[in-house]
């Protein structure tokens, strides 16, 4: 009975819980389901007229087209070219023993650059950029995210491809491959999977980003959808609606993102301090 | 014939690129560098720099940080940004740790309960304000139709100094409280079990055995994440800006939010650039404990 009585405790708990944690979400759904006369009418948790408006407001006057084009890019570019001079660079610690305590003291680098607070970089990084005119471009954007980048990838690949035996590498040079040919034949489709949550993590931080993209970048040309959503902020009257629906813009790639990998997830967000 | 002798293993060294994983290495730190070691040299010596209007007037020695520490608005963004810290990362770190325990058993639906409990803190912090903004708003929200309901007074979240601290500590924790329940369930799930179950068959009670066993074994993983989630907290932005710009008045004001003004609404370069390098001191420690614990418990 006292057994019973606990079993419904904990899962009621967990219930509350998951609730607390999933109504937000629901809410902005919500809201950005509905008309503006219903937005304002009180707390209905579901919508009663569903209307797309609100969506198709933000392409037509938010520019939210621009926006999506300008993270797409900036996140493919920046995470493809981060993962392939990460990935090298692991591989270097990862298996040469190096000079000057490197192996050690470069992991560390790179732990570190992760760590630092963006806020802490954001002035310097935009008096550079303004010095090089790129300012208010994608090429400035993606320049500052693949180095960001790279420190998490040579983070995190340097622990999966220790984890590699190196005799099978070994095997293949013996049989003619070159050390190059070796990594790229032997070395990366056994890294695979780590070079997919990898990557994966690298596309979801990259996308998420604000504050880098809100202090470097200012019209539409260049900004991402974090700060497209953040312009529909500042206005003295706040549009609710659109408001809404570009969080739920924003939120679901990720979401979705994050339903793939949720394997991975603990050593990717916590930098692979507990495996 | 001496001289082939001599000469073959030198060549034969040279074939196996001694400079190979250095080469390798190469395009990574500079990359690296690029973002951290530049900037990082470049704010340093902005924070020496007068800046008028945006534009560099040279040297002016540590002005910038007599001022900075001078003006009342950053020592207050310095308490606010410690209450801040303290707040929520002692809320999440004890939720955190009774989640993990929860959840650590065997369960049904521990798979989707798992990813329900993970979600906060995948979305972008924006977007997790859009969310917050759209509960607490007084004309649209959620809280104070709630409060009415329960015969209360609307609370109006944050349009008054002592709510939108709390509004804004309430969303730090639910968003990140799921970081430290991970890291905490994983480091649960990697305890080993022997002596748990020796103290079991010993006869010790549940509360005994998690502050005699399991919390002692649990503490390496616990301060990783103390540690990890301090640090984030102390650069917390993308959600503040959103919800409050820091307001109302100076409630919500954190160093970062503060910084981030004095650099691009007044243009000071320099006086941001030392404020936020004397907050990068403080980080700087905790960093270094953070890297030491991880090489630890990575081993």
């Amino acid at each position: 009975m006292s057994a019973r009585v606990h079993r419904i405790g904990l899962y009621g708990g967990l219930a509350l819980i998951l609730l607390i944690v999933i109504f937000p979400f629901w809410w902005m759904v919500d809201t950005s389901l509905k008309h503006p006369v219903d937005i304002f009418g009180g707390v209905t948790l579901y919508p009663h007229n569903p209307t797309g408006d609100n969506y198709s407001r933000l392409f037509d006057t938010y520019h939210f087209g621009s926006y999506l084009v300008n993270s797409i890019v900036v996140v493919t570019i920046s995470v493809v070219v981060s993962m392939t001079l990460g990935t090298l660079a692991a591989y270097s610690l990862a298996r040469f023993p190096l000079r000057f305590g490197l192996n050690q003291s470069a992991l560390v680098a790179s732990l570190i650059v992760r760590m630092i607070p963006g806020i802490l970089l954001v002035i310097p990084l935009y008096i550079t950029l303004a010095r090089w005119g790129l300012l208010n471009t994608r090429l400035g954007l993606i320049l500052i995210y693949t180095g960001l980048n790279t420190s998490f990838v040579i983070w995190m690949m340097q622990s999966f491809i220790a984890e590699i035996p190196r005799d099978i590498e070994e095997a293949a040079m013996v049989d003619g491959d070159s050390r190059l040919s070796a990594l790229w034949r032997v070395v990366i489709p056994l890294a695979a999977p780590g070079l997919a949550a990898t990557a994966i993590f690298s596309v979801i931080a990259t996308y998420n980003d604000f504050l880098i993209a809100l202090s470097l970048t200012s019209t539409p040309k260049a900004q991402t959808v974090p700060v497209g959503v953040s312009t529909l902020i500042g206005k003295i009257q706040i549009e609710f609606g659109p408001m809404a629906a570009a969080g739920v813009i924003g939120a679901i790639p990720i979401i979705i993102f994050a339903l793939l990998v949720q394997r991975h997830f603990v050593r990717g967000l916590t930098l692979g301090a507990v495996k | 014939m001496a001289e082939t002798a001599t000469v073959q293993p030198r060549r034969a060294r040279r074939v196996r690129l001694p400079a190979g994983p250095y080469l390798l290495l190469l395009p990574a730190a500079v990359a690296l560098a690029g973002v951290s070691l530049y900037p990082l040299f470049y704010g340093v010596r902005a924070s020496v720099t007068r800046y008028l209007y945006g534009r560099d007037y040279g040297y002016t020695g540590l002005d910038n940080y007599r001022h900075a520490f001078d003006d009342p608005f950053f020592r207050d963004a310095l308490w606010t940004t410690a209450k801040f810290v303290v707040c929520t990362v002692t809320i999440e770190t004890l939720l955190g740790l009774g989640l993990a325990l929860l959840v650590s058993r065997e369960l049904r639906f521990s798979g989707p309960i798992r990813v329900g409990l993970i979600l906060p803190m995948t979305i972008a912090p924006v977007v997790v304000g859009v969310m917050w903004r759209l509960i607490y708003d007084s004309g649209v929200g959620v809280t104070d139709p709630l409060f009415q309901a329960l015969g209360l007074s609307a609370p109006e979240m944050l349009s008054h100094n002592g709510t939108a601290f709390i509004a804004v500590v309430v969303v730090d924790v639910w968003e990140w409280t799921p970081l430290i329940f991970l890291i905490l369930l994983a480091g649960l799930q990697s305890l080993p079990q022997e002596p748990l179950e020796a103290a079991l068959v010993d006869g010790a009670g549940r509360v005994r055995l998690f502050f005699d066993h399991t919390l002692p074994l649990l503490t390496p993983v616990l301060l990783v994440a103390i540690v990890l989630r301090t640090i984030d907290s102390i650069g917390t932005f993308d959600q503040i800006y959103v919800l409050t710009k820091g307001g109302p008045g100076t409630a919500t004001r954190l160093v970062s939010i503060h910084a981030y003004n004095t650099a691009f609404l007044f243009t000071q370069y320099g006086m941001a650039a030392a404020m936020l390098l004397a907050v990068l001191a403080a980080v700087a420690l905790l960093m270094v404990v953070a890297v030491r614990m991880m090489r630890r418990a990575a081993r």
